[in-house]
């Protein structure tokens, strides 16, 4: 591991992520992943909010036209998540917090699945009651998101080490 | 009075507030309130954004009037990141009112301010009878593309903040220029 952590901070990648001054270097694209998160989380939590109950005559079904949106979000904090990672390597799979967010977020994205297949594909839904699996589902996706937020801010002050 | 004078002038005042010092300088309150702010960004940028992408033509078929009923949580995520990042400027107003960063946020916030007294004052009244299907005006989709560009220029130089501090910050000693204040 410590081998692997080493060669990893030694790449050139990672080395211009963490001393480059260029501010579209780290800044920027800590900056995209904080933009991300707001779509991801927030597009997320939102469609959470009307199945339960929030905004009663937006029609479910519609709601899957932000769907590309929140996947975009999600597949823009990937890729700047990815790149933080590579710049500190070290700081994150040293800190069980992070490991901890990535549950968060592996669940979060599992409940978006499941809406996308079940909600946003049954048009008797806008007629009825929603049935309580998709409350259930919908207030475990706000409590997932709220939960990598949290684990991902303190990140920052709750590692050991920040390089090999 | 200069801006120097008014910048001394705020720090001296918002220094003085002694009230939430406790908190934000016990060992979770300060990362707490940063999680808040953070999740409260999520709210606003989610329901807001939302919103805006209708009036910009996505799912049409949802009336503008349905989905504004998820703005007051948008606005529920505004007053708790003002609660949150004025607990932070009254706790360290040197770290932000000497920083460029923090200039230029709230530049962006006084502007999407500005752009949502326009919404309100000039197109809500138009938009909101519109039913399923109907296309915003183009004056109402401008105000949309607006309030997704600088709520995001919002969001950039709030995380930027930490890169224009103009003192140390952190667990200092490692390399590299961001490497304290993380």
């Amino acid at each position: 591991m410590d081998h692997f952590l080493l060669w990893l901070e030694s790449t050139a990648l990672s080395i211009w992520m963490r001393e480059s001054i260029n501010v579209f270097a780290f800044p920027m694209i800590l900056a995209y992943h904080t933009i991300g998160m707001g779509f991801v989380a927030g597009l997320s939590s939102a469609v959470d909010l009307r199945i339960l109950g929030v905004a009663r005559r937006v029609p479910l079904l519609e709601l899957k036209r932000f769907l590309p949106a929140t996947w975009a979000a999600f597949w823009l904090n990937a890729a700047s998540g990815v790149l933080l990672l590579i710049a500190y390597p070290t700081k994150a799979l040293t800190n069980p917090v992070f490991y901890l967010k990535l549950t968060c977020i592996g669940f979060a994205v599992a409940i978006l699945r499941s809406i996308a297949k079940s909600i946003f594909q049954n048009p008797n839904l806008d007629l009825g009651e929603i049935p309580a699996r998709g409350k259930w589902l919908a207030g475990a996706s706000l409590f997932c998101w709220a939960g990598a937020i949290f684990a991902g801010r303190l990140l920052a002050y709750t590692y050991t080490r920040l390089t090999q | 009075m200069t801006v120097y004078e008014i910048q001394h002038w705020l720090l001296t005042t918002l220094g003085s507030v002694e009230i939430v010092k406790p908190i934000m300088t016990s060992k979770w309150g300060w990362p707490i309130c940063e999680s808040l702010h953070f999740i409260g960004l999520s709210l606003l940028i989610g329901t807001i954004g939302m919103f805006d992408m209708r009036l910009l033509g996505i799912a049409k078929r949802i009336p503008i009037s349905a989905l504004h009923r998820l703005i007051p949580w948008g606005i529920g995520g505004y007053i708790l990141n003002i609660i949150t990042g004025s607990m932070f400027l009254v706790t360290a107003p040197d770290q932000y009112l000497y920083n460029s960063a923090f200039h230029l946020k709230m530049l962006f916030m006084a502007v999407a301010g500005l752009n949502v007294l326009t919404f309100y004052s000039a197109v809500f009244r138009k938009v909101n009878v519109l039913g399923a299907g109907a296309d915003a005006p183009l004056a109402a989709k401008w105000i949309g593309g607006a309030s997704l560009f600088l709520w995001t220029g919002v969001i950039i130089f709030g995380r930027l903040l930490t890169f224009y501090r103009p003192f140390a910050c952190g667990k200092g000693g490692a390399t590299g220029f961001l490497a304290t204040c993380l």
